[in-house]
């Protein structure tokens, strides 16, 4: 089975992935294939380096060193708004809505890029916050949303630029259960409308729930690539979480 | 009524130098469209894309320069040279942009006061382009004739319609952008870049955009200057006095608004004018006392305060305007339930 996942061509890989601040190594060789199709979870202790892996793939940090190649041509240098026309959208982990603008608008930005009528992009924005549950918001402003809301806003207006993948930073971070659930929900939804997914996620049981796949990352390199059930019998990773005393528990 | 009073005050504009022979009173009405230009020129980087130039007499400058130096080393009319010299200072103002833009905040405005001194320094040493602090005069402008008529030059009306038409200009191109593509982009920049990359908007592409427009109209605005005066030096067309007015104008009259940079003309000339004449140079301190009352009761601006007060009142289920524009495209917020 692994095998002949291998045949297929990744769609997005990170390549020897490097980055220095100073003298900080925050993310060392880092590498790593996403799939179509694939729902991918990116999860390590805190500081291990997770932002910094998006924002690298994303365009919105020079990489010290190594490859991002989506369909094997190198991301390398380009500036976020180009990564995103190239079909790659992204979240943030600290919600960053156009706060002073509505709903409407902040999504209907984003599908400017592709659609220079502003009736089609304010079309296209309302069936993506349709889509994100967000619709009977439209009119209000972003900053009145709660943070839940915001964070699907923020989904909204990746989607509306109509990205292959979407990068979603802790997008569960700071809700409640159900809307935990929810956002479970929605990123199934999400990839079963084509788009593939990497989440950051601390939130264990949501990422193991719906991840076909999880990375582990600690202090920047990467310790454990495998689907979920694999991954908790991980001697590294439970070492790394709970410290090296429980790795044989 | 509202189209009444708006073809009323087309019909006033137009017809102000047959109302007035007292030149005075058309030297102050140009000086207030000339402000009013400028303000909607910093406006629409300052203002609607909120990145805050605190340097644009450099284009002012680079306009007025290339306006007189066209004019009287190459023997292009006046009005050309004007013209030239707003596109001049646009295409001088493109690679400046394309590097100081990728500083953000209060690093950008730094780096535009620099832009600006370097410019006069430049301007000041490179004597045998300028004339360093000599100058560059023009005693006299050549005849032109309009439909027949000779144009007298010793009278203030010709420059009164050519400023008219320079400042109804800046102000269509700001209305048409702020309901353009390029308009939802600038503000996009203005609320968060991050966030206007990750919506997949080259955000340094918009700035510069934007700083073209911009410095295109400063730039005639300059050439404007040059011509109104006959004679211009640099520390006359580069100066940080220059640079600032451009900033308080809308500020005064209301940042990222159409009509706002007209407004605060109106009142900052005025103001200026009145305690000019029975203060001297007093009046600074009449203008500076001014300029803190408004940043502190009215930060919206004179006509943004005016427009949200009215939107208020015509909208019964009173919505909070909070974004700060009053352009006519903003949401209609429904209260929240």
């Amino acid at each position: 089975m692994a095998k002949l996942f291998r045949i297929v061509k990744p769609l997005l890989q990170a390549i020897h992935l490097t980055k220095d601040f100073g003298g900080l190594r925050a993310v060392s060789d880092l590498t790593f294939d996403l799939h179509a199709g694939e729902i991918l979870g990116l999860i390590g202790p805190n500081g291990a380096g997770k932002t910094t892996a998006f924002n690298l793939m994303a365009g919105f940090l020079p990489a010290t060193s190594g490859d991002v190649r989506l369909d094997g041509a190198s991301l390398l240098g380009l500036r976020p708004h180009a990564v995103v026309r190239r079909g790659i959208a992204r979240t943030f982990q600290v919600v960053k809505p156009f706060r002073r603008l509505s709903v409407q608008e902040n999504v209907a930005l984003a599908a400017f890029g592709h659609e220079k009528r502003r009736e089609r992009a304010e079309a296209d924005a309302r069936a993506r916050l349709e889509f994100v549950g967000l619709a009977a918001q439209a009119a209000r402003f972003a900053s009145d949303l709660t943070l839940g809301e915001q964070k699907r806003l923020e989904i909204a207006r990746a989607l509306a630029t109509r990205p292959r993948i979407l990068f979603l930073d802790e997008p569960m971070g700071g809700l409640n259960p159900s809307e935990v659930d929810a956002a479970c929900e929605l990123v199934r939804r999400i990839r079963a409308s084509g788009v593939s997914v990497i989440l950051v996620e601390h939130h264990m049981k949501a990422i193991m729930r719906i991840s076909d796949r999880v990375v582990v990352l600690n202090h920047g390199v990467k310790i454990g690539d495998a689907p979920p059930a694999e991954i908790v019998q991980n001697r590294d990773v439970v070492a790394a979480y709970l410290g090296e005393g429980h790795a044989d528990a | 009524m509202k189209i009444a009073a708006t073809v009323l005050a087309i019909l006033a504009l137009l017809g102000a130098p047959l109302l007035t022979a007292n030149p005075f009173v058309l030297h102050l009405l140009i000086l207030t469209l000339w402000a009013a230009l400028l303000g909607a020129a910093w406006n629409l980087l300052g203002g609607y894309a909120g990145q805050v130039s605190f340097g644009h007499a450099a284009y002012l400058g680079v306009g007025a320069y290339a306006t007189m130096i066209l004019h009287l080393r190459v023997g292009w009319s006046p009005w050309l040279a004007l013209l030239a010299g707003g596109v001049l200072a646009a295409v001088f103002a493109g690679p400046i942009g394309w590097i100081c833009f990728r500083l953000r905040g209060p690093y950008f405005s730094l780096a535009t006061l620099a832009v600006a001194e370097i410019t006069r320094l430049v301007a000041l040493n490179w004597e045998s382009l300028t004339a360093g602090p000599m100058g560059l005069l023009v005693t006299t402008l050549p005849p032109l004739t309009i439909f027949g008529a000779p144009v007298n030059w010793e009278s203030k009306a010709p420059f009164y319609y050519v400023i008219l038409a320079l400042s109804a200009l800046v102000t269509l191109t700001t209305w048409h952008v702020a309901r353009s593509r390029l308009g939802a982009f600038l503000l996009a920049v203005r609320e968060d870049l991050d966030s206007a990359e990750a919506a997949g908007i080259d955000t340094v592409r918009t700035r510069v955009l934007a700083l073209v427009l911009s410095a295109f109209f400063v730039g005639a605005a300059g050439g404007f200057y040059a011509i109104y005066y006959r004679y211009i030096d640099p520390d006359a067309v580069f100066t940080i006095s220059l640079s600032v007015e451009m900033v308080f104008v809308p500020v005064v009259g209301g940042i990222a608004t159409t009509w706002g940079p007209i407004v605060g003309a109106v009142f900052l000339t005025t103001i200026g004018e009145v305690f000019r004449d029975r203060f001297q140079s007093g009046h600074l301190i009449f203008y500076g006392f001014f300029m803190m009352i408004v940043i502190r009761y009215l930060p919206e601006g004179i006509w943004g305060r005016l427009s949200q007060w009215w939107a208020k009142r015509s909208a019964t289920a009173a919505p909070r305007t909070r974004r700060g524009t009053a352009n006519g495209k903003s949401p209609s917020p429904t209260p929240s339930p």
